[in-house]
């Protein structure tokens, strides 16, 4: 069962998209969405490829901007600095770091061993010192079960090991928000579970805001406190797992969920 | 045969002299190339066009041409330093090597998967730190097989050193045959000497290539026990964190 | 010594003279490069094994070897076995068979990546040997090469400058001649730059062109 989101000191969502509009060129892919995650909240969006789920988590995480609209973590504009002005590369390097992402395809860096893989942010960018960089990467290797591969290189993994690494890896920088982008599309079907099951670990034992894009149906409903189904860019429907997975109102949240629950 | 034999000691010093200027331009030509080839792969627009010019125009011609006119023409020019001949061809080749390396160490810094940038970017990691232990590190394993090549270029282009009067290898040789008149004799002896430096040339680089970071982590993956489940154990290897 | 442009016009003619030398061996070399590229490829696909390996083996050893050693082997070597050429000749031979020997190598590679399904097309045919390669496989190997064989083309244009050590008025040789003469370097060499310079760019440009149009066709 997921676990009730933590009284917040304040109000202030982790996450909030007001009126959001992103275009690649002619291609709009969101158009005026409006999203918010309280803190500590589990959101899901669940919904056809293409419908703009992963370039939420993108701008969420900086790593494209919007093309209209305003995005706030924990109440403070990821776009618009004091004034109206962009934000600065700087400031918004700051609010960035709350932000934590797991890709589908992991993006371990090859050329390091799992350890220094997990040292390289603590290192540079929490400027934490090697011994406190080494013992705080050894504690999420084990969290996720894997101290023993601290010397092996991604290649010598498998697809599971290295996502649940990655999973560390992003971790290891205490973030407060985690964005979790179709982290088990690109695994063979034998390695979903050790991954999904890190996860709901994560879920239980921290206070941590989740955003996540996936198509693990039952995951998703063990997880969540909320789901919501995305089409052509905007929400169609938005509710509790119960609701979303057993009564959905919309013609097109039936379809999608008869068409991936089927197999 | 035995007429060569009282230039071999001049043979040999001339050796030196070509290993010499090899070496000294081979490192300049690299650091020239990963200058002009991080400007070249620059998100911003006037750095890339003013490094591509200053590529074409560097490989426009043939080296010789840059080398007799920093020579003897540049001197000509008022406030011009007039270089040592030995100066002028470690300069002209280091900046015409670096030219043609400039576009493999631009091709390496493209060929990193961009989702690379991506995790950078997610754990905050900055423009440094991204380039410097990310991207850097990956480029290198395709940036040094093909530099490898230029640089065995880069010995065979120490020829034209002998036209502004350094002692290399060919210029003792030419000086030889004019005497001695055993052309056959002597430049099959000069072919032997220079496929003899460019072979080393390109071992050396082997050398190099070998000891990359992401050469050592390929290695790892392509031993025999690698496994498809978290369950099995697996062998580690004897590498230090 | 400052620039003196009278000195310039009056050394302009021999330097146009070498313009039109370098034109002429670099014609030269790259017919033979072009031509005796292709007949190298295709006769040593059709010799089998040891013929492909005669020919990697030369390439191999010409990439060892600088070509000004190739060049003074020629031209001081040949005329002791009993060959005179002209400087001319023997330039243009030396380097329009090394680089015969790389075009070939390009050859070889358009041709291998012909499909093998062509090949098949050809013998469900019936098409003889001659026809298959003088209608089919030539044509195709050929386009996919040119991009390659343009470059080489310009790198023959650059090289042709060394001819100047084996004596060949090219370009090169006439601004060393002027400045030998007048122990004024400055207008001779600086002009030698901007001439090369210049009758490169335009072929660099196209060469630019054509890649980025064809860079996503698969020709």
């Amino acid at each position: 069962m997921p676990t009730s989101p933590s009284s917040g000191i304040s109000a202030v969502a982790a996450i909030q998209f007001a009126n959001v509009s992103k275009s690649f060129g002619a291609n709009s892919v969101l158009t005026g969405l409006d999203l918010s995650v309280a803190a500590g909240e589990r959101l899901t969006l669940i919904g056809p490829s293409g419908s703009g789920k992963t370039t939420v988590l993108r701008l969420a995480m900086m790593l494209d901007r919007p093309t209209a609209g305003d995005i706030r973590l924990f109440g403070e504009s990821i776009v618009k600095g004091p004034g109206g002005k962009p934000r600065r590369a700087r400031e918004a390097a700051r609010l960035r770091r709350r932000c934590g992402m797991v890709f589908q395809q992991f993006n371990l860096f090859p050329h390091m061993t799992v350890l220094q893989n997990l040292t390289l942010a603590p290192r540079t960018v929490l400027r934490l010192s090697a011994e406190e960089s080494e013992q705080r990467a050894l504690d999420h290797l084990r969290m996720v079960g894997l101290e023993d591969k601290r010397t092996a290189y991604p290649g010598q993994l498998s697809g599971g090991q290295q996502q649940r690494i990655a999973i560390a890896r992003t971790l290891a920088l205490r973030p407060d928000i985690l964005l979790l982008d179709e982290i088990t599309s690109s695994l063979d079907p034998e390695l979903v579970g050790e991954v999904l099951e890190v996860v709901r670990r994560i879920a239980q034992e921290t206070d941590i805001t989740f955003l996540i894009v996936t198509h693990e149906m039952r995951f998703a409903r063990q997880v969540s406190d909320r789901v919501a189904m995305f089409d052509s860019g905007r929400i169609i429907e938005e509710g509790s797992p119960e609701l979303i997975f057993s009564e959905p109102r919309c013609e097109r949240t039936k379809s999608f969920l008869r068409s991936v629950l089927d197999h | 045969m035995r007429q060569l034999f009282p230039y071999l000691p001049a043979l040999w010093n001339a050796l030196g002299i070509t290993v010499l200027i090899a070496t000294l331009s081979i490192l300049g030509a690299a650091l020239t190339s990963v200058a002009l080839g991080i400007l070249r792969a620059a998100r911003n627009s006037p750095a890339r066009r003013v490094s591509a010019g200053t590529v074409e125009i560097l490989r426009g011609a043939s080296a010789i041409i840059y080398l007799f006119w920093i020579y003897y023409a540049l001197p000509a020019v008022p406030g011009a330093p007039r270089l040592s001949p030995f100066a002028a061809s470690v300069l002209v080749l280091s900046l015409t090597g670096g030219a043609y390396g400039a576009e493999i160490v631009r091709g390496g810094i493209q060929a990193v998967p961009h989702s690379q940038l991506d995790a950078c970017h997610a754990l905050g990691l900055s423009r440094r730190h991204t380039v410097l232990r990310v991207m850097l590190p990956q480029a290198l394993s395709q940036i040094v097989p093909a530099f490898s090549s230029l640089a065995a270029d880069m010995m065979k282009w120490t020829v034209i050193v002998s036209f502004v009067g350094v002692q290399d290898v060919f210029y003792v040789a030419n000086t030889a045959r004019a005497v001695t008149n055993r052309t056959v004799a002597i430049y099959l002896l000069l072919v032997v000497i220079y496929w003899l430096l460019c072979s080393c040339t390109s071992l050396i680089f082997r050398g190099i290539e070998y000891a990359l970071p992401l050469s050592k982590a390929r290695r790892a993956s392509q031993a025999p026990s690698r496994s498809f489940s978290s369950t099995s154990a697996t062998r580690e290897p004897a590498v230090e964190s | 010594m400052t620039w003196n442009w009278p000195y310039v016009a009056q050394i302009m003619p021999a330097l146009l003279a070498g313009v039109w030398e370098t034109f002429l061996v670099t014609v030269a070399c790259a017919v033979i490069a072009i031509g005796g590229g292709l007949v190298l490829a295709v006769v040593s696909s059709l010799a089998g094994r040891p013929g492909r390996l005669a020919v990697r083996g030369v390439v191999e050893l010409l990439r060892g070897v600088p070509i000004l050693v190739v060049l003074y082997f020629g031209y001081y070597a040949l005329p002791q076995l009993g060959v005179t050429l002209s400087a001319f000749f023997v330039g243009v031979l030396v380097l329009g068979v090394i680089y015969a020997a790389y075009c070939s190598e390009v050859y070889r590679g358009a041709l291998l990546s012909i499909p093998a399904g062509t090949h098949d097309a050809c013998a469900a045919l019936g098409l003889s040997t001659v026809v298959t390669w003088r209608k089919v496989l030539i044509p195709l190997a050929v386009r996919r090469s040119v991009p390659a064989l343009v470059n080489y083309v310009l790198v023959l244009y650059r090289q042709s400058a060394f001819l100047f050590a084996i004596g060949v008025p090219v370009l090169l040789a006439r601004a060393q001649v002027a400045g030998d003469q007048s122990f004024r370097y400055l207008e001779p060499y600086t002009l030698t730059g901007v001439l090369y310079l210049t009758l490169n760019l335009p072929f660099v440009y196209l060469l630019h062109r054509h890649e980025a149009r064809h860079a996503h066709i698969a020709v």
